[in-house]
């Protein structure tokens, strides 16, 4: 009975007990195949995870290309500048620290109190910080001689953007400043992490704003580096994983160069206006001048708030590129492009002659355009009209045109559009229609606005760079191709021609013989730059009014005023009969082209053609 | 020689398996501990004490834990009464007490206690078991329960009460009786959750079954866990190598998430190894509750095996993420003194309970 009952008992918890066990071994069976999901089926996403979570990866900044002239001198270079830099968490006692290296190194009480601010976060995890910027020789020496016993500072090298010429090269080049934008070119380092860049420049990460240096901003800019620490659950830098080396910048190779764009600068002094030359045989640009100018060299490394914003206030605007950007009337120096208009047409010849009595009279309405020599040229064809330039020649010629073609013809010759391939931010200036008058001022073209065309007057204006594009057409026969700045990227350029058609070759000869007449003959407007170089040059010369006056005495009283004294222009080419270099050269204010631009042209041709 | 060896009662199987689990514990808490030397040798004296005490108390006939059983409980009772009195508040928890030198978990000792005095109870008792003598046992469960629920230690508090849970239904509680209590635990399951649970707790079971809420913040552990374990692929990392527990993106490693780092060195083969070895541990035990020589040591041996069990169940569970956070060590490789002890003397009173054996009755 009593074995009876205790088997039973036995046979009842053993059934019970492999119940329980069987859940036990399902459980185990659960949590097997769980780990399995973890481990062999989400194995990728969770190693990712794991890498997420411990690597972090900081950007280290490229080094820009370096910009050259045309023989291989450097216009901007970068500066080696030395940093002092402190492993915060290494120094256990920050008060110490300053004392110890308050003789060696000059430190501000902004320098100080900055890096006290920041040396708690840093010394937490991990990361370098700044204590001193560009130290100097005698610094680097000082510490130097006691870096044994400042064991977590080291001196670091950083560069500057540094330009040899940074007053004249200053608009071609253009600047540099911080940017933020970098880290849209490496999607695979989280924003958050660019603070934690690792910087080349002493200024920090930075961009090409104007000039050369934002055209070619991809271009100089070469690839960034990264450097992946391990980091720990707390933001701590643990150690350097890996390094990828960024890769420095290309280099940029321009056709400037630096002893004529000298002469340009020196030229012009003080004065306002542009210079823009053209190389005919490459088409390179190697003048781009525009007074008054700035230091590149202070605004790509930080400049001071209050000198930057006047800068900006200067009533001069030196930050305004008047060799792209400049809007002036080319007045007398159209001259050549009407007569290529009148003799291509057929509405006149070489020998065609009129009458110059000092003025043109419009028959519709009598109105009178004076020529800018009382009592005018007597007789005068295209020739002597060129020469002495005779408006009544070139507003009677004019007076005979069809607008629209004159505009389209004014248009081949690269007024009204951009004529540079790699300037930064060139204005198209402008060529007038009849239906731009009508949209913009509700009024007819009228007769009266063709003729004022005629003598590069009204509506018509243009930029150095587009009177240099043009005189190099001239120079050419029309056979330039448009001009650029740099040589060494040749991928994108167009080899746009620009048009001359319906202009034979005898025209061309007879065309460079007036302009060479402008300047080298008895009778040139120009002659008086004749005597200043021992080469001959061909060209035309302009006084730009800026206001529409009557009679020469009304002038005079207008002159008194600085501002609306009339600007000099001269456009040129030589050496004659081979031209090899074209020139526009636009002096605000100045007053009379030939003898005030003129000059500045000739020393600028001079340097070029005499290297 | 051999002779005298016949005399010392021994489980081959046992110890071994415990004493492999206990080396390769010692290696993981090493690399879990960030190579913390000192904590590992603080480990290995509890390790060898264990084992002597295991050795020990494996010695003298079970009786003597039939006898001794109320006793047991009520010492447990008073020290863990003394430690609500006395005991150092430690992380807002009262759950030590300090004697000598060492600071020992009181509860613990309520994990073999409990069992022990219930076996004792309920090893003459007819079957099937009657009422009272449910009601009676019932009562002494939600006692013990309750007095460590309430310093607060939920995870401790479940295992006491389940360890005398298993010795109720493996001494013959009805069936009947199981499906109406299964009942009543699921009405009155709104009622634990709000009474019962403390907010923290309420917050933990909320983050297991959502736990994109709130990453950074209630599920962080859970998901740097799996994340830990599932980066450490079928080889691991290697010993020392995880980078989740060795950059201390994964809490707790030395203590309730000591698994996730095994998974992440020693992937899933390492987890292979060591579910087996626990697994061989807990069908050894079946096999000697089923060959014990009595009701006492079958109810006894399949309490404390089945409580280890249900220790390293929903430790293994909570951090694989198959329930929510709950604070529970991994037996014999946690850190932790009194966990330890407390196991030792498990498996001792259970190699004493199955290696004697009696003749047939007389």
């Amino acid at each position: 009975m009593i074995f009876e009952e205790r088997q039973l008992e036995k046979n009842n918890f053993s059934s019970r007990a492999i119940l329980l066990f069987g859940i036990v071994i399902l459980s185990f069976l659960a949590i097997l195949i769980q780990v399995f999901s973890l481990q062999i089926s989400g194995y990728t996403d969770y190693q990712l995870a794991s890498l997420n979570n411990k690597n972090y990866a900081v950007p280290v900044q490229s080094l820009r290309g370096e910009i050259f002239d045309r023989n291989g001198v450097p216009l901007v270079r970068n500066e080696p500048t030395f940093d002092l830099i402190t492993n915060p968490s290494l120094i256990s006692n920050i008060d110490v620290f300053l004392e110890d290296i308050q003789p060696v190194i000059f430190l501000s009480e902004a320098d100080e109190s900055t890096y006290r601010k920041l040396y708690a976060d840093k010394a937490f995890v991990n990361k370098e910080l700044v204590l001193k910027k560009d130290l100097s020789d005698i610094e680097i020496a000082r510490f130097n001689v006691r870096s044994f016993s400042f064991k977590h500072a080291f001196i670091a090298k950083r560069y500057r953007r540094i330009s040899d010429h940074p007053e004249i090269f200053s608009h071609v080049l253009g600047y540099t400043s911080i940017t933020e934008d970098d880290f849209n070119k490496m999607p695979n380092i989280p924003r958050s992490h660019w603070k934690d860049v690792e910087l080349t420049y002493a200024n920090g990460l930075i961009k090409g704003r104007t000039g050369l240096e934002d055209t070619y901003n991809d271009h100089l800019n070469g690839q960034h580096g990264s450097k992946i620490y391990e980091m720990n659950a707390r933001g701590q830098f643990i150690k350097e994983l890996s390094y990828t080396n960024p890769e420095k910048g290309s280099d940029l190779y321009t056709h400037l160069d630096i002893d004529a764009q000298r002469s340009a600068a020196e030229y012009i002094g003080n004065r306002k206006g542009a210079v823009v030359a053209i190389d005919l045989k490459s088409s390179g640009i190697n003048v781009l001048y525009s007074s008054p100018s700035y230091s590149i060299n202070k605004i790509s490394n930080g400049m001071d708030e209050k000198e930057f914003q006047d800068l900006i206030n200067n009533p001069e605007k030196p930050f305004f590129n008047r060799a792209l950007q400049g809007r002036y009337p080319p007045a007398s120096t159209i001259k050549p492009a009407i007569g290529m208009y009148g003799l291509s047409k057929g509405i006149i010849d070489w020998e065609y002659e009129i009458k110059d009595p000092g003025f043109f009279t419009l028959p519709e309405t009598g109105r009178v355009y004076r020529g800018w020599l009382k009592g005018g040229h007597g007789k005068v064809n295209m020739r002597k009209a060129m020469l002495v330039s005779s408006n009544t020649y070139f507003f009677s010629l004019a007076y005979q045109s069809d607008i629209t073609e004159l505009s389209e013809h004014l248009y081949s010759l690269g007024f009204g559009q951009k004529v540079c391939f790699d300037c930064f931010d060139e204005d198209k200036a402008f060529v007038p229609t009849p239906e731009w008058k009508y949209s913009l001022m509700n009024a007819g073209w009228v007769k009266g606005d063709t003729v004022n065309l005629g003598v590069g007057q009204g509506y018509l204006i243009a930029t150095p760079m587009q009177l240099a594009n043009y005189a190099s057409i001239l120079a050419t026969k029309g056979g330039i191709i448009e001009p650029s700045v740099v040589s060494s990227v040749k991928n994108e350029k167009s080899t746009k021609l620009w048009k001359t058609e319906g202009f034979s070759d005898s025209d061309w000869k007879k065309m460079h013989d007036a302009l060479l007449g402008v300047i080298e003959s008895d009778y040139g407007t120009a002659r008086s730059i004749r005597n200043l170089k021992d080469f001959q040059v061909a060209g035309k010369s302009g006084t730009a009014e800026l206001v529409s006056l009557d009679s020469k005495e009304a002038y005079l009283e207008v002159r008194t005023s600085e501002l609306l004294r009339d600007h000099s222009i001269i456009i040129a080419f030589g050496p004659m009969p081979n031209p090899r270099y074209a020139i526009s050269v636009v002096i605000e204010n100045g007053e009379s082209g030939g003898a005030v631009a003129g000059p500045v042209a000739i020393e600028v041709l001079k340097s070029l053609i005499n290297e | 020689m051999s002779k005298y060896f016949q005399k010392i009662y021994f489980d081959p199987y046992l110890f071994f398996s415990i004493f492999l689990l206990s080396i390769l514990g010692l290696f993981f808490l090493f690399s879990a501990s960030n190579s913390d030397a000192s904590m590992v040798s603080k480990q290995l004296v509890f390790i060898v004490a264990g084992f002597i005490m295991m050795i020990l108390i494996s010695q003298p006939d079970p009786d003597i834990f039939r006898r001794m059983s109320l006793l047991f409980l009520l010492l447990s009772i008073m020290l863990l009464g003394i430690t609500y009195l006395f005991g150092p508040e430690i992380n807002g928890a009262q759950r030590w007490v300090r004697v000598g030198s060492f600071s020992f978990q009181s509860s613990e000792l309520l994990k073999l206690a409990v069992p022990l005095f219930l076996a004792n109870f309920l090893y003459g008792k007819k079957l099937p078991i009657q009422r009272k003598e449910i009601f009676f046992s019932l009562v002494i469960i939600f006692c013990c329960f309750f007095l460590v629920y309430r310093q607060p230690d939920l995870g401790t508090a479940l295992i006491v009460a389940l360890s005398g849970l298993f010795v109720l239904f493996l001494s013959g509680l009805s069936w009947s009786f199981i499906g109406g209590s299964f009942m009543v635990l699921v009405i009155s399951s709104p009622f634990i959750w709000n009474i019962l649970l403390a907010p923290f707790q309420r917050q933990r079971i909320a983050t297991f079954f959502n736990p994109e809420a709130d990453p950074f913040g209630a599920s962080w552990n859970i998901i740097q866990s799996k994340v830990a374990i599932g980066s450490g692929g079928f080889f691991g990392k290697g010993f020392g190598e995880g980078s989740q527990t060795q950059l201390n993106f994964l809490p707790e490693t030395e203590t309730d998430f000591i698994f996730s780092v095994i998974g992440e060195e020693f992937g899933f083969l390492g987890v292979l190894l060591l579910l087996s070895i626990y697994l061989f541990i807990l069908l050894r035990c079946f096999y000697l509750a089923l060959t014990a020589r009595d009701r006492f040591c079958r109810l006894v041996i399949g309490g404390l095996s089945l409580t280890f069990a249900a220790n390293l169940i929903i430790n293994l569970c909570m951090v694989v993420g198959l329930l929510p956070v709950v604070g529970m060590p991994l037996p014999f490789i946690s850190k932790g003194g009194s966990s330890l002890i407390s196991l030792f003397l498990a498996f001792g009173i259970i190699i004493s309970m199955g290696t004697h054996k009696k003749f047939l009755p007389q």
